[in-house]
C-alpha cells in the first residue's frame, strides 16, 4: 500500500470539508493510504507571496520538512498550496543559500528539509500514481451517460513543472472515462475561476467564473468536476450572484473528482460529504446515489 | 592619515542610496554600490571593504539577513564591520504593529532605521571603522 | 560599481533568481494580454504595463490596477515567447508598492494580504470568518450584503468553522518567522 504524507490545507478543515472526506474515502478504496501532516500550518496560499517570498517558502517549508520526517512524499488536494509545495520544494534543491536559511528557521521547530521528497496534487495520485486502468478494475457503479466537464483551473498545471502539456493536458478526461462518465469537450478547463479576486476585485471574479458557467453549460456538462478547493466554491456558491448581476440561470452542479470517483467505486454518497452542495446535485445524480454501498 | 575607507551599501533602492552615497562621499569615503543582494555579495568576495551598510528588505524578502548570515559564516568577511539601516519596521509593521527590530536575530553590529540623520550615520560609520581598526591591532 | 538601476530593473530585482532584467526582453506581442481572462478589469493591460515598466514610467505603474487585477493564473507565463514569467512581475510590483507603501487606500488588495499574513502569524492557519470583516469595509454595499448571504448559506451547510483553528507548536512556528523576519517580541 503506497503512504503519502496529505496536507489537507485550510479549506479542508471546513469550507471543503467534502473534498477531504471523499479523498480519504476513495484512496483507501484504491488502497493508497494518506496520513495527514502531523501539526501542520497554512501554506500562505496565492496572497503571501506580494510581500515577502522568502517567508512564503518558509511556511511551506515547514510542512515540506514534516513530510520529510514522516518519510513519506507530500500530496496536497488543492492548486495553490500544490503550486507553493511544488515551488518551494524546487527553490530549495537549486540554491543553496535560500535552503540554508530557510533550514536555519526551521530548527526553530526542530525541523530540516532537504528536498529529496516527490511534491503531488492528489488529482496526480489518481492519474499516474494509481492510473486509469487501475481505477477502471475497483469501478462497481459506473457514471454511465453523466457529462463531466474536466475543470483543471490554473495552477495545477501552471506554470510549467516539468515539460508537460499546458495547453491541453488530458489527464482529468482519462480519470473521468475510467468512473465510466462521458468528459465533455471542454474549451474552458484551464481558464482561471478568479481565484481571490472574489474578495479583492468581486466584478472581476464574477465575469470570470460567469464565463466558464456559460462555457459548461454550451458544452452540455451535467456537473463540473474540480480539483482544489477554491475553484469549487467560486463556480459553486457564486453562482446566485452571478444569475442576480447578468441575468442568467446557471444550475450547474460543481463537485469534487472524488466526490464523483467515490460514487463509481460504489462509496455512499454520504461519506463523500454528498448533500452539502448549494447547488442541488439530484438532478443529475440521481440515478448513481446508492444508499447500501461501500 | 590612512588610505581612503572603502564602503559598500547593499540596498535595493536608487534613490536612497543616492542620498546616503552623497553624504558618505562628502565626508571623503569612497563608496560602491550594489542594488540587489546577488550582485552585493559578489562585489564583497571580489574586492575589500572596511565597512558594509545593509538593507534588510531586497528581493524576495528579508534578504538582507540571508547576506548578514552567510557573512558572519564566511571567516574572512565576517572581519567586515556591518551596519543595517532598514525601513522594515515600516515595511513589516502590518505583521508586527509596534514591535521592535530584533538586532539580536542578526549577526551585525549595528543597526539604524531609516531615516537616517546624516551625522548620525557618519558618527556611526565612524565608530564603526574605529573599532574594526582596534581589532586588527 | 553598479549604474543606478532602472524601473525595469528594480522589478527585475524583486524577482525570484533574476538575472539582468528578462522584462527588457520584452517583444510587445500582446499574447499575454489576450491570454489574460482578467484583462478588461484592467486599466492597462499587462502588454503595456511591461512597456510602462520598461520605458521607466515608476509613478503611472504603480497608479494602474493592472498587477492588483492579476489572479495569479500564469497564462501569460506560459505562453510568452521571450519566456518572461509576467506573472512572476505583477507579484514583483505588488511587493515594490506594499514596500514603499504607494498603493491606492481604497484598494481591497493589499488590506486582504496583510490580514491574511496577520492571521497566519497569530495561528499558524487562516480562517475565513476573521478576514472577512476586516477586508468587507472595502466593499459597496451589494458586495457587503452578496458576501454575509453567501457566508449564512454556506454556516447553515456547516461549511465555515466556528472556532479559530489553531496550530499545536505556536510557539516554534513564530519564533520560526522571527529568524526569517528578525522582528517582534524576544523568543
Amino acid at each position: 500500500m503506497k503512504k503519502y504524507a496529505y496536507f489537507p490545507g485550510c479549506s479542508l478543515e471546513k469550507m471543503a470539508l467534502s473534498y477531504h472526506k471523499s479523498s480519504l474515502e476513495t484512496t483507501r478504496v484504491l488502497g493508497v493510504e494518506l496520513e495527514e501532516l502531523e501539526d501542520w500550518n497554512c501554506c500562505g496560499a496565492t496572497t503571501y507571496f506580494h510581500l515577502d517570498e522568502i517567508l512564503a517558502n518558509t511556511l511551506v517549508a515547514r510542512n515540506l520538512a514534516i513530510a520529510e520526517k514522516q518519510g513519506l512524499d507530500f500530496v496536497a488536494p488543492c492548486s495553490a498550496c500544490y503550486k507553493n509545495a511544488y515551488f518551494t520544494n524546487t527553490y530549495m534543491k537549486e540554491d543553496a543559500d535560500l535552503a540554508e536559511h530557510i533550514n536555519y528557521a526551521l530548527e526553530a521547530d526542530d525541523l530540516q528539509l532537504s528536498g529529496d521528497l516527490n511534491v503531488h496534487h492528489l488529482i496526480d495520485v489518481f492519474a499516474n500514481e494509481v492510473g486509469p486502468e487501475e481505477i477502471k478494475k475497483k469501478v462497481t457503479n459506473p457514471l454511465k451517460e453523466l457529462r463531466i466537464a474536466p475543470y483543471y483551473g490554473c495552477q495545477i498545471v501552471r506554470p510549467r513543472k516539468n515539460g508537460e502539456n499546458v495547453e491541453d493536458p488530458q489527464f482529468f478526461e482519462e480519470l473521468i472515462r475510467a468512473m465510466g462518465a462521458n468528459p465533455i469537450d471542454f474549451a474552458y478547463k484551464t481558464r482561471c475561476c478568479g481565484g481571490s479576486l472574489l474578495l479583492t476585485n468581486r466584478p472581476a471574479a464574477l465575469d470570470m467564473i460567469r464565463h466558464l458557467l456559460q462555457n459548461a453549460q454550451n458544452s452540455g456538462a451535467d456537473v463540473i468536476a474540480t480539483a482544489c478547493p477554491l475553484c469549487q466554491v467560486n463556480l459553486e456558491a457564486y453562482q446566485t450572484q452571478v444569475n442576480e448581476e447578468f441575468g442568467t440561470d446557471f444550475s450547474t452542479p460543481v463537485l469534487y473528482f472524488t466526490q464523483l470517483m467515490g460514487l463509481a467505486l460504489g462509496i455512499a454518497p454520504k461519506k463523500l460529504g454528498i448533500g452539502s452542495e448549494l447547488v442541488s446535485t439530484l438532478p443529475v445524480l440521481s440515478q448513481f446515489l446508492k444508499k447500501e454501498a461501500r | 592619515m590612512d588610505p581612503r575607507k572603502r564602503i559598500l551599501i547593499i540596498d535595493d533602492d536608487p534613490d536612497y542610496v543616492d542620498g546616503i552615497k552623497a553624504i558618505l562621499t562628502k565626508a571623503d569615503y569612497e563608496v560602491e554600490v550594489a542594488y540587489n543582494p546577488k550582485d552585493g555579495f559578489k562585489a564583497l568576495e571580489s574586492k575589500s571593504f572596511d565597512l558594509l551598510l545593509l538593507d534588510i528588505m531586497m528581493g524576495r524578502g528579508a534578504e538582507g539577513v540571508m547576506v548578514a548570515r552567510k557573512i558572519n559564516k564566511d571567516p574572512e568577511l565576517r572581519k567586515i564591520p556591518v551596519l543595517i539601516i532598514t525601513g522594515i519596521r515600516e515595511q513589516m509593521a502590518f505583521l508586527f504593529p509596534g514591535q521592535p527590530v530584533h538586532p539580536r536575530f542578526l549577526p551585525t553590529d549595528e543597526l539604524l532605521e531609516k531615516p537616517v540623520e546624516p551625522d548620525l550615520l557618519l558618527e556611526k560609520v565612524s565608530a564603526l571603522l574605529e573599532m574594526a581598526k582596534e581589532k586588527t591591532v | 560599481m553598479a549604474d543606478k538601476p532602472t524601473f525595469s530593473q528594480e522589478i527585475s530585482n524583486l524577482m525570484y533568481a533574476a538575472h539582468g532584467s528578462p522584462l527588457n526582453e520584452c517583444i510587445q506581442c500582446g499574447t499575454c494580454s489576450g491570454s489574460c481572462p482578467a484583462v478588461e478589469f484592467m486599466d492597462q493591460t499587462p502588454r503595456r504595463l511591461i512597456g510602462m515598466i520598461n520605458a521607466d514610467l515608476k509613478e503611472d505603474v504603480i497608479d494602474t490596477n493592472t498587477y492588483w487585477v492579476c489572479a495569479s493564473c500564469y497564462q501569460c507565463t506560459v505562453r510568452c515567447p521571450s519566456r518572461i514569467d509576467i506573472a512572476g512581475a505583477m507579484y514583483a510590483v505588488k511587493r515594490y508598492s506594499m514596500w514603499n507603501k504607494t498603493y491606492a487606500d481604497d484598494l481591497v488588495g493589499p488590506v486582504f494580504s496583510e490580514t491574511f499574513m496577520k492571521t497566519i502569524a497569530r495561528s499558524g492557519r487562516s480562517y475565513e470568518p476573521i478576514l472577512a470583516p476586516t477586508y468587507i469595509f472595502g466593499f459597496g454595499a451589494k458586495e457587503f450584503f452578496q458576501e454575509v448571504q453567501g457566508a449564512t448559506k454556506m454556516m447553515l451547510k456547516g461549511r465555515i468553522p466556528v472556532l479559530p483553528p489553531r496550530i499545536k507548536r505556536l510557539k516554534n512556528f513564530q519564533n520560526m518567522i522571527k529568524r526569517i523576519i528578525p522582528m517582534g517580541d524576544e523568543e
